[in-house]
């Protein structure tokens, strides 16, 4: 807002640095203190009412417990949580990273398709494809649910890999259009008059050329699938298909365990995410914008 | 690159009819069907099979106090987050758009609560609200602003206000970033012959600031009405309870978690149903209102 020619006077800066810290405090505080949480002992961790906001003997007991054990009771009692974190890990990884695979080549290749290809019904097919974006998803949800325990993909990953390509994809298909638009065609239209056929030209030329594109496609629906709760709740039961959030929504409600151990839950359900913002916010921003506003 | 070729329309179907078909399939079929459920009075705990009843269950469903009052609720949950996100997000807004050192530094940690799971976000608050152990209660004793420990969710009518703060804080990120490229486009000619002709800063972002920003307003309040209007994973570690078959806390039961309960718990699949839809009319208008409201302010 002020002009960028204008040197900050030393109280100005002194203000916007205040207000940064108030900022900071909101946005990062909690991230903080669950941090602390986990690596604290439980001494430190239940003492009231001065709270310790540094450990001063952080210790991984927690994480050890939740990964060997299983988490503890409130009460002190070994909870029948074993495993549950491995599983929901495990999950979590190959239903978020193979969806994410999948949507990025798919709305790569229908991208492509329609920036670049005039055919009759494009418009339409288009329309088709875009057209439940914006609903609620529980407008497909109730029927979808039966239609997914009929053909016996109810509690399975590639059952949720199916649903979730399949909700991204209109988003994906959108963004990579939009990617493919600002390839230079020259370049394109070079290869095909060398011999390139259609398969070659996405091998050689548009994946190359749309890696950004890609990038921000996965990266957005990477962690769109990490953090989605709905779906994995509706569709799947048991340690064998169950997601990471999943995990962490039955530690906090059915099985009260110790609150350091959750704590040391919600850390590795976050921690994905917060990596991927933490080192890719330009690409997620991009990919997220674009498919909030449309 | 005219009419498309034998050989292109083999490519284009390859392409396209996989998910042409995925699409119809798992999305058009049972919305369809859904739909088409909504008139019936499906209920799985009665073993019978369903009957069409046209248009009974919307009937039910407008003519009874609970819908109304979970209605009513979602409304408040974004009556109260909306002002609460936008102020924040627009005072970020203003503070980003300052050049200073560390700028993109502060930008992405502060952006940063949008992308966690919110199912997360909704247990981080639970236990910084805690009213034993928790980081509030600590941080305001040890600067004297209570004299003891508050258990901050436990009464029912402010429960709803906490669900508001927390979803200001799993979504301000988006407004933030909207606001801050209206702020951005905004050509920097415009403020400094704002300045010359004397406009203190208060005036000129009353004057030239807030009325160029307007589009954004529009774009990030519409989003947000829809993502507070349908907000479930906050509610369901923050406040819904409810695990292992137990009943969902009323005093936070927005729309979403009462279709859930409808359809998930209670079985009652047309019902749930028509709630489904009524949700999807309900959100439609509301958006729409709200899009052709504030862009006619912000052309007129």
């Amino acid at each position: 807002m002020t002009s960028l020619t204008h040197q900050n006077s030393p109280l100005r800066l002194l203000l916007i640095y205040g207000l940064c810290a108030l900022a900071l405090l909101w946005a990062i505080g909690p991230i903080y203190w669950v941090a602390v949480s986990s690596i604290s002992t439980r001494m430190e961790l239940y003492a009231t009412p001065i709270k310790s906001w540094f450990p001063s003997e952080p210790t991984w007991d927690a994480y050890i417990r939740l990964f060997s054990g299983g988490g503890q009771y409130r009460g002190g009692e070994v909870s029948p949580t074993d495993g549950l974190m491995w599983s929901g890990l495990v999950n979590t990884l190959i239903v978020s990273i193979l969806s994410a695979v999948l949507v990025t080549v798919l709305s790569t290749n229908a991208g492509y398709v329609f920036a670049r290809m005039k055919f009759r019904g494009k418009g339409f097919v288009f329309f088709f494809l875009m057209l439940m974006m914006p609903l609620p998803i529980w407008v497909s949800l109730i029927a979808l649910f039966f239609l997914v325990s009929q053909v016996g993909l109810l509690d399975t990953l590639h059952g949720m890999i199916l649903l979730f390509v399949v909700f991204l994809l209109p988003l994906g298909i959108w963004l990579m259009s939009t990617f493919v638009r600002e390839i230079n065609p020259e370049i394109e239209e070079a290869a095909m008059v060398d011999g390139c056929n259609r398969w070659q030209l996405m091998r050689w030329i548009i994946y190359p050329l749309s890696k950004a594109g890609m990038a921000a496609v996965f990266l957005v629906s990477l962690l769109t699938v990490w953090n989605n709760f709905l779906l994995p709740l509706i569709f799947t039961r048991g340690p064998d298909s169950q997601m990471l959030t999943v995990v962490l929504s039955l530690f906090v409600g059915q099985y009260e365990v110790a609150w350091e151990d959750m704590a040391a839950a919600a850390v590795v359900t976050m921690l994905p995410p917060f990596i991927i913002a933490l080192f890719f916010q330009r690409f997620l921003i991009r990919g997220m914008t674009l498919g909030a506003v449309k | 690159m005219g009419r498309a070729s034998r050989r292109d329309l083999l490519f284009l179907l390859v392409i396209l009819l996989p998910l042409v078909v995925l699409v119809a399939a798992l999305i058009y079929y049972p919305a369809l069907d859904t739909f088409l459920t909504s008139l019936t009075n499906e209920n799985l705990r009665i073993r019978r099979p369903p009957k069409f009843i046209g248009w009974s269950n919307y009937a039910k469903l407008l003519g009874q106090s609970e819908f109304w009052t979970v209605t009513l609720r979602s409304l408040l949950v974004v009556a109260l987050t909306l002002p609460l996100e936008l102020g924040v997000a627009l005072g970020l807004a203003l503070l980003l758009t300052e050049v200073f050192p560390g700028r993109s530094f502060v930008r992405t940690l502060v952006l940063l609560p949008w992308m966690l799971p919110p199912i997360v976000n909704g247990f981080l608050w639970g236990w910084l609200l805690n009213g034993e152990y928790g980081a509030l209660n600590g941080l305001l004793y040890q600067l004297g602003w209570i004299d003891e420990y508050v258990t901050w969710l436990r009464n029912p009518d402010t429960q709803i206000l906490w669900v508001a703060v927390v979803q200001t804080w799993t979504r301000f990120a988006f407004p933030t970033i909207i606001l801050l490229a209206g702020l951005q486009s905004i050509p920097t000619d415009l403020l400094d012959a704002a300045k010359v002709d004397g406009a203190s800063a208060w005036q000129n972002f009353r004057h030239v600031v807030f009325p160029l920003l307007l589009p954004s307003f529009a774009v990030a309040l519409t989003i947000e009405f829809i993502a507070s209007f349908q907000i479930f994973d906050v509610i369901w570690t923050l406040t819904a309870g409810g695990s292992a078959g137990g009943a969902i806390n009323p005093f936070t039961k927005t729309l979403m978690l009462y279709n859930y309960e409808l359809v998930f718990r209670d079985l009652r699949i047309g019902l749930g149903a028509a709630l489904s839809y009524l949700i999807l009319f309900l959100s439609l208008g509301v958006a729409i209102v709200f899009v052709t409201r504030l862009y006619n302010q912000s052309v007129r």
